[in-house]
């Protein structure tokens, strides 16, 4: 059963970048993009690095420890290290509310 | 990862605003470009000084610095582009890699999930998959170390193995199961072109061996002189990067060669940063690292100073470089880390 849960004001994130969120013991990122607010697991799938210091280029997220990419709409790994892709979350705007599907 | 933390800015208690180490790692084309036209250009230089002595005694000066120049940046853009920092566009940060790790000679997967593996348990003893010699180093080590002997071994050996899918247990824990067949093509492509290079001078096309080579030989130990001096007398087993790794001040013409990598105390803590950025972020944490030792030659010297008198039994205290407490003694010492590069 799935639930939506509220993150943090819109603005809290700024543009092309992403805030840590944790919520009953797991991690998550979510980012604030060119195309909209989006939700992915917070730890990368290679070493377990939060991507929360990670950088944000367009609509891809880098691990801030060695580099492995992910797509941030789908999940998708783009590169080495990273082989394993990231659960994605939908997210949605209420006000200047954000929250995610858990 | 078992709940060890990885080595980098967070274990070692060094902080900087988010937005400004955003704007230091913003990625570009340009810098990288630029990076390889310059490059590009100092080889075509010292490529002519090699033909302009060929047939005299100055053919083998010319190699040499022809080699320094070709050598010490291979490594560096390999390291650089390994990381996926060189440049924006990722096809020409896969295609720099692919070419400066063939002429660094180590299959580009094997290096990069090494590298990764480096970082996340940086200078740490059966832990880091890329510690080059066994610690204290002693002069025997640096012998071999700096004449590139190890390394060249590692080279020749790494590359047939991988070829035939003889994975170490080094690789097979540092790298995804299927990456592996990856790694073999890639060994067998290798293997391929230094086979057609040896086929040309077997067959007696002698440019390869003026050109590529001799100088990739000769400028080995300058590259190890850069690379030795990152770790070499840090502490092992440490969280933080302030005392396994070493920052070194360095002419412009070593900050060129060696891609603001003596910058590494700063590389450590944020391999996000691309090698344009260093000095910026040097410049944004210095108040919370260590200064930065002397020179390339002067901390070379020293630790040649230090590893000699190890060896003789005498004190190993440095003069001006920095040193972990337990690589100072009155005579003597314990083996802590062995070589894990193989």
């Amino acid at each position: 059963m799935s639930e939506w849960v509220r993150v943090c004001a819109a603005d809290d994130i700024d543009d092309e970048d992403l805030i840590r969120f944790d919520h009953d013991d797991r991690t998550y990122a979510v980012y604030r993009t060119e195309k909209g607010y989006f939700a992915t697991d917070g730890l990368c799938t290679h070493e377990d690095q939060h991507l929360e210091e990670g950088l944000v280029t367009g609509m891809v997220i880098e691990c801030p420890l060695h580099g492995g990419r992910f797509d941030i709409p789908s999940g998708k790994a783009l590169s080495a290290p990273v082989c394993l892709d990231l659960k994605t979350y939908a997210v949605r705007l209420e006000g200047d509310q954000l929250y995610i599907e858990l | 990862m078992t709940g060890f933390v990885a080595t980098n800015a967070a274990s070692s208690g060094v902080k900087i605003d988010k937005k400004q180490l955003k704007a230091i790692a913003r990625r570009s084309d340009r810098p990288g470009i630029v990076y390889l036209v310059q490059w590009g250009l100092s080889l075509g230089a010292t490529a002519t000084l090699v033909w302009l002595a060929l047939d005299t005694w100055w053919l083998w000066p010319a190699m040499f610095l022809h080699g320094v120049f070709l050598t010490v940046p291979s490594y560096s853009f390999s390291h650089e582009t390994a990381h996926g920092t060189a440049f924006r566009t990722r096809w020409l940060n896969e295609v720099v890699f692919w070419l400066t790790s063939l002429l660094y000679m180590e299959e580009p997967l094997r290096r990069r999930y090494t590298h990764t593996n480096h970082h996340t348990y940086t200078w740490h003893t059966n832990k880091d998959s890329q510690m080059p010699f066994d610690t204290p180093m002693d002069f025997k080590g640096w012998l071999i170390e700096v004449s590139g002997l190890a390394l060249l071994r590692f080279h020749a050996s790494h590359l047939p193995k991988l070829a035939c899918g003889r994975y170490s247990d080094v690789v097979r824990s540092v790298t995804p199961e299927s990456e592996l067949a990856k790694m073999t093509r890639n060994a067998r492509i290798f293997l391929a072109v230094y086979g057609a290079i040896a086929g040309l001078i077997i067959a007696d096309v002698t440019w390869p061996l003026w050109f590529l080579v001799l100088p990739r030989l000769l400028g080995g130990p300058v590259m190890m002189l850069f690379t030795l001096i990152q770790h070499v007398e840090m502490q092992e087993d440490s969280p933080s990067i302030l005392e396994s790794t070493r920052s070194f001040k360095t002419t412009w013409l070593g900050r060129f060669l060696y891609m603001n990598m003596n910058n590494h105390v700063e590389h450590h803590l944020y391999p996000q940063v691309p090698f344009y950025g260093l000095e910026a972020l040097g410049e944004a944490v210095a108040d919370q690292l260590p200064d930065p030792d002397p020179g390339v030659i002067r901390t070379n010297v020293e630790v040649l100073s230090v590893v000699i008198r190890r060896s003789l039994g005498m004190s190993t205290k440095a003069a001006t470089i920095r040193q972990a407490p337990h690589m100072i003694t009155e005579g003597g010492f314990e083996r802590v880390a062995q070589r894990s590069v193989r």
